[in-house]
């Protein structure tokens, strides 16, 4: 993701190249850039930019996609509306528990996982391999697979439970362990992600810094603690952006899991965003709660940015 | 000494077959379950028995019953359309763009590149209902183009070529372009090349997004003529609604096995593409 400056310095190579012919040269490469570059322009500004435009000026009107022309021009009311009524309270609520609880699970237990493959292994390629392979499945099949795990009474976890002395639990029915649920599916689903990432990270430490640690004295624990962990913060940093951006797009758990419910304790935000528009036929009202989603998404990621960039680096 | 390592020997086992068991075990379970009928699968569970992760007592019936009352042969196909045409656009203009960013020298390159350097951080999920406008707008709802068209200009496809290009020495396109190559003939049969790797990488990176995704063609493809397999399955059936349970997961099965597959066979190239991305469909 470097920013980097490379198309001016790109072009001051060819530019003392093709110092001769100058202009017509010069000529020929515009019209080449640009019949090159097109395609791919004008798709991005069709399927991008249109779309954001389209949305902020859909936000403050009131309409359905059924029958977009008759469109009524309400102002800011949608926004009111979202402070007014508490689902949208509601919904980006549960969405940043949701993402929350995804974090604090996902981040410590992919890093073991993590320290835990970087160490002499047998079988290490095939653990690597294991726990990828939620990541590799769709969002649809994972949460077939864990409704189905999940279920009251005929589930694969209410069996092992059922070994292990505990009665049957309701799991996805019920208003306290529903979002829960959720989040341990997510954690099982993305951890193998996020312990490739620190995987990665822990490969590109220079082996002379732990090592010169663990000469002057420092017991494991405390390089890990004081040496390890301090070096990785961008790494982590980065992981944590990274589920919590994936974590407020969900969409699949609760569309097949919950239907948002019960009673809206799992009623995710893009879920909902669906629903309105796509149900419920209030695609303005769905546009407002789109622009705030899409705030909070640019929010995050540009703070993570200001943080990469800012010299906060060991 | 001899005492420590044994232990550390046992632990580090223990460790290993619990991470087996909880990534492995869901997986088994569905698989072995999609080959039996409702009774067999549900007295396999409760009380639980070893039997539940291998298909003891196993028949094809829920496969056969998929194929014949569902159209998830149809979505499979479809799919594999939709994302080989994804695949091959994304690489084709991917790659065009990162020539022209990194080769040619136009007035506008920094705009260009700001243009797209934006776009990456908007998260797609959000945008769906305007989207949705834009492309049925075009005349593209129903069609597995709809599906596939508004991700071919990645940004994420561009950033990781444009790497790759700029890590290949411009010196070997000196000869070429002495001896009178113009920039397609260097793009051709010079630059894409020398890029195989990342353009595979990128290649699997983009199928995977593609044959998973599942909210966009939801919303823009009613038709179940051109379904994809990922909302077919989702629509087959949901334990709400007294589903058949192997049959159910014997779609799961044949929605996920392809993409195993590949995975297991180029998964050096899948866990390069995503550590550098941090992307995930």
């Amino acid at each position: 993701m470097s920013v980097s400056n490379t198309p001016s310095q790109a072009s001051a190579k060819t530019k003392s190249k093709t110092r001769k012919p100058a202009t017509r040269r010069q000529k020929r490469d515009w019209m080449f850039a640009a019949g090159f570059l097109a395609p791919f322009m004008i798709l991005l500004l069709v399927f991008q930019y249109v779309p954001l435009l389209l949305m902020a000026r859909n936000s403050v009107y009131d309409y359905s996609l059924l029958n977009p022309a008759a469109a009524k021009f309400v102002g800011l009311r949608n926004f009111t509306d979202m402070i007014e009524y508490d689902d949208a309270s509601v919904s980006f609520g549960v969405t940043f528990l949701f993402a929350l609880g995804v974090v604090l699970f996902v981040i410590p237990s992919a890093f073991s996982l993590a320290l835990f493959l970087n160490s002499k292994l047998p079988a290490r390629g095939l653990v690597r391999t294991m726990i990828m392979l939620p990541v590799v499945t769709s969002s649809v099949v994972v949460a077939t697979m864990w409704s189905f795990l999940l279920d009251p009474s005929n589930g694969l976890i209410n069996g092992v439970l059922n070994v292990a002395g505990i009665g049957n639990q309701p799991f996805l029915t019920s208003t306290s362990q529903a979002l829960p649920a959720l989040i341990a599916m997510t954690l099982w689903q993305q951890v193998g992600f996020g312990a490739i990432l620190f995987l990665a990270g822990l490969q590109g430490l220079p082996a002379e810094l732990t090592e010169a640690a663990r000469i002057d004295g420092a017991t494991r624990r405390q390089v890990l603690w004081n040496v390890t962990i301090p070096l990785l913060s961008r790494t982590t940093l980065f992981v944590v952006v990274i589920m919590t951006v994936f974590s407020l797009q969900a969409f699949a758990p609760a569309f097949l899991m919950t239907q948002g419910g019960p009673q809206e304790s799992t009623n995710l935000i893009v879920y909902h965003i669906y629903n309105t528009a796509f149900i419920m036929q209030q695609a303005g009202y769905a546009s407002a709660l789109s622009v705030v989603l899409l705030l909070v998404v640019l929010g995050i990621s540009m703070a993570q940015m200001a943080l990469l960039r800012s010299r906060w680096n060991y | 000494m001899k005492k420590h390592h044994m232990r550390r020997a046992f632990f580090v086992t223990l460790v290993i077959a619990l991470i087996l068991c909880c990534f492995l075990a869901p997986y088994a379970w569905i698989v072995a379950s999609s080959f039996k009928n409702q009774l067999t699968l549900f007295n396999d569970v409760t009380p639980l028995s070893w039997k539940a992760f291998l298909p003891v007592g196993g028949t094809i019936e829920n496969y056969q019953s998929l194929f014949k009352r569902t159209n998830v042969l149809t979505a499979l196909a479809n799919t594999a359309i939709v994302a080989g045409g994804q695949v091959a656009l994304t690489l084709l203009l991917c790659s065009m763009a990162a020539y022209s960013l990194t080769r040619v020298s136009f007035p506008g390159a920094k705009i260009v590149f700001v243009l797209i350097l934006l776009t990456f951080l908007l998260p797609i999920e959000a945008l769906m209902v305007p989207l949705y406008q834009v492309v049925s707008g075009l005349g593209l709802s129903n069609t597995l183009l709809g599906v596939m068209i508004p991700w071919v200009a990645s940004p994420f496809g561009l950033f990781l070529l444009k790497q790759a290009f700029e890590e290949l020495p411009v010196e070997l396109e000196d000869a070429a372009r002495i001896d009178g190559a113009g920039h397609v003939r260097i793009f051709f049969s010079i630059v894409l090349p020398n890029v195989k790797v990342p353009m595979l990488t990128l290649g699997l990176i983009t199928f995977l997004f593609s044959w998973n995704s599942f909210l966009w063609p939801l919303v823009i493809v009613q038709d179940p003529a051109n379904q994809v397999i990922q909302v077919a399955i989702a629509q087959q059936g949901s334990p709400t609604q007294l589903p058949n349970w192997g049959e159910t997961f014997a779609g799961a099965t044949v929605a996920t096995l392809p993409l195993i597959l590949l995975f297991l066979l180029l998964q050096k190239y899948f866990t390069q593409g995503m550590t550098t991305s941090g992307i995930k469909g």
